[in-house]
């Protein structure tokens, strides 16, 4: 790399600092906040605490119901999830390692998902669990985070898994292995660096997800993380050191998720903003 | 590929397929379709389903309120456009000049992409609330307290400030998408133009970005789907409000549909924006393919 001149130098580094305290001005000053009592945030909201007061996230934790939203989300991404990428796999290792009539036609079924967008299906969606007395279920978000997330995973694992050579069933054939024990114990320990790409994206939009949620879910006990925190902040209006702690509290382990797996999900929701 | 009978074979790949379908085609795909037949219908969930024919429609286009929701829309898809896509490209570039700390600034430019829209809705709320927001705080230390707005309640400034958080929380995405192009770019192109004397400013203008021409129509088109699909943001931030001044397409369809329980207009404006996006989209696939000839 050939040397950079000076002015170059501090033009990109103005400029890169100057993106780099937009992104994180707005969540440093809510997590320092968070930190002080009403009173004192209302007389300067730009000073820093006089004493950490750690009060704000306990009564947030406990008034904000935060347990409730964790274990809730908790349980809704990690169920999808696996059901996902369990369908997604099995899905894409006959997509990707049989030959049969309507293989191209189911693929392509697989891929138009990627552009469906999620409101041109909610009315229905919400009239179908409405039919099933699925409304204020688990299963009535784990459905359609299932369904609509599918399209991305076969589409990462088939494309992965076609990858592999042609002769490497033949081992299993020969030991007397059915298909499905092929897939098992042969192709899906070696699509493993895929697979966590997927499982990485899956977790991070089932987690993030609203729409879906605010509309199949209702009552309080069922709510999950984003879906309760809105409400949370729509009702506790009064406190907004309150409002700052719960909003950190959620933040944190997304935080660490992110700081932990960049470079998974990085790639990962590139690609599937530019095949989408 | 396997040497088991075809018999056994089709038997399994229907057992591997089925349950996959099943929730992919019932869940994501039929909808759609039930999208449609309801747009013909008028119905509050509850009595019979009358069939209305175009009527649904007729009355959507004939309403203002829609209308101001089409303008919000495009306000957003035109700042998503001159704000993402440009910022990401030059932090991109700067990205690839293999500066030090060049990987805490990618790190950091990311970050919002990861975070839930309704946690960026709610941070921004908070940047932007009248009296004590981080906004008109920094204004009032800049002894500037004349320029300080009631920034979501007044309808002169509400879609601005949305924009400005949509911005935030989308360019990081742009910048990682153009950083990728970017590495892809052959060293060879590099050294070839270096040769001929196409250096710094220039270097980048008539050679690195017109390399970069098919993932900026990618960004263009994503960016634009994306401007359409547009909802957590706003419904946490404004709901909407103040009077409409904030309603987007797919805020009015929920609206339509769930405030009002007229399930059948609200499918009706479903199909309008699915209709409009791909109108938009597929003029931008035409202008960017006739550039090409």
């Amino acid at each position: 790399m050939k040397k950079k001149s000076p002015l170059f130098q501090i033009f990109a580094y103005t400029f890169l600092s100057l993106f780099a305290i937009m992104n994180i001005i707005p969540i440093f000053w809510m997590v320092v906040n968070s930190f002080k009592e009403e009173q004192e945030y209302a007389a300067d909201p730009f000073s820093f605490p006089e004493t950490l007061n750690f009060s704000n996230y306990s009564k947030a934790w406990d008034i904000a119901n935060m347990d409730t939203y964790f274990l809730n989300s908790l349980i809704i991404t990690f169920v999808s999830l696996i059901v996902t990428v369990l369908l997604g796999a099995l899905a894409a290792y006959f997509l990707a390692r049989f030959t049969f009539r309507l293989r191209g036609f189911i693929y392509g079924l697989f891929l138009l998902g990627m552009l469906v967008p999620i409101h041109a299906t909610l009315i229905p969606i919400f009239l179908i669990m409405q039919k099933m007395s699925l409304i204020d279920t688990y299963l009535s978000l784990i459905l359609p985070y299932t369904a609509f997330h599918l399209s991305l995973t076969v589409f990462i694992l088939e494309g992965f898994m076609r990858g592999f050579p042609k002769d490497l069933e033949e081992s299993g054939v020969m030991d007397g292995a059915g298909i499905f024990r092929i897939f098992w114990s042969i192709i899906l320990p070696i699509t493993r660096p895929a697979m966590a790409t997927v499982v990485i994206l899956n977790f991070i939009y089932n987690w993030n997800e609203y729409l879906f949620a605010l509309v199949l879910i209702t009552s309080n006990s069922l709510k999950t993380l984003p879906l309760g925190l809105a409400n949370f902040v729509g009702v506790e209006t009064a406190s907004y050191t309150l409002q700052m702690s719960a909003l950190t509290i959620a933040l944190i382990p997304i935080l660490i998720f992110y700081l932990l797996l960049q470079k998974q999900l990085v790639t990962g929701m590139t690609a599937g903003a530019v095949k989408g | 590929m396997l040497v088991h009978t075809l018999k056994r074979n089709k038997l399994a790949i229907f057992i591997g397929l089925f349950p996959a379908l099943v929730i992919y085609l019932g869940i994501a795909i039929i909808p759609i379709g039930l999208s449609f037949y309801y747009s013909i219908m008028d119905w509050n969930g509850i009595g019979d389903m009358k069939v209305v024919g175009m009527d649904n429609y007729i009355r959507i286009l004939s309403d203002d309120t829609f209308w101001l929701s089409v303008q919000n829309n495009v306000m957003i898809m035109i700042t998503g456009l001159i704000g993402q896509l440009p910022l990401g490209l030059i932090m991109a570039l700067l990205l690839n000049k293999g500066l030090r700390g060049s990987g805490f600034f990618r790190t950091v430019g990311f970050m919002p992409v990861v975070i839930s829209s309704v946690m960026v809705s709610l941070i921004w709320g908070m940047v932007y609330n009248t009296e004590y927001g981080m906004l008109n705080g920094i204004l009032s230390f800049l002894g500037l307290d004349s320029w300080r707005q009631n920034w979501l309640g007044d309808a002169k400034w509400s879609m601005l400030s949305i924009s400005v958080a949509y911005i935030w929380q989308n360019c990081g995405l742009y910048m990682v998408i153009f950083l990728a192009a970017l590495q892809n770019i052959p060293e060879e192109v590099n050294e070839a133009a270096e040769l001929d004397g196409a250096t710094g400013w220039r270097r980048t203008i008539h050679v690195t970005i017109p390399m970069l021409r098919n993932t900026i129509m990618v960004a263009v088109v994503y960016s634009i789907s994306n401007s359409f699909r547009v909802f957590d943001l706003i419904q946490v931030l404004t709901g909407g409000g103040p009077a409409h001044q904030t309603e987007v397409m797919t805020i009015y369809m929920y609206n339509s549909a769930f405030m009002n329980l007229r399930y059948g207009y609200g499918s009706a404006v479903s199909i309008l924006i699915l209709l409009f996006s791909l109108v938009v989209i597929s003029v931008i696939n035409r202008l960017g393919r006739e550039k090409d000839a």
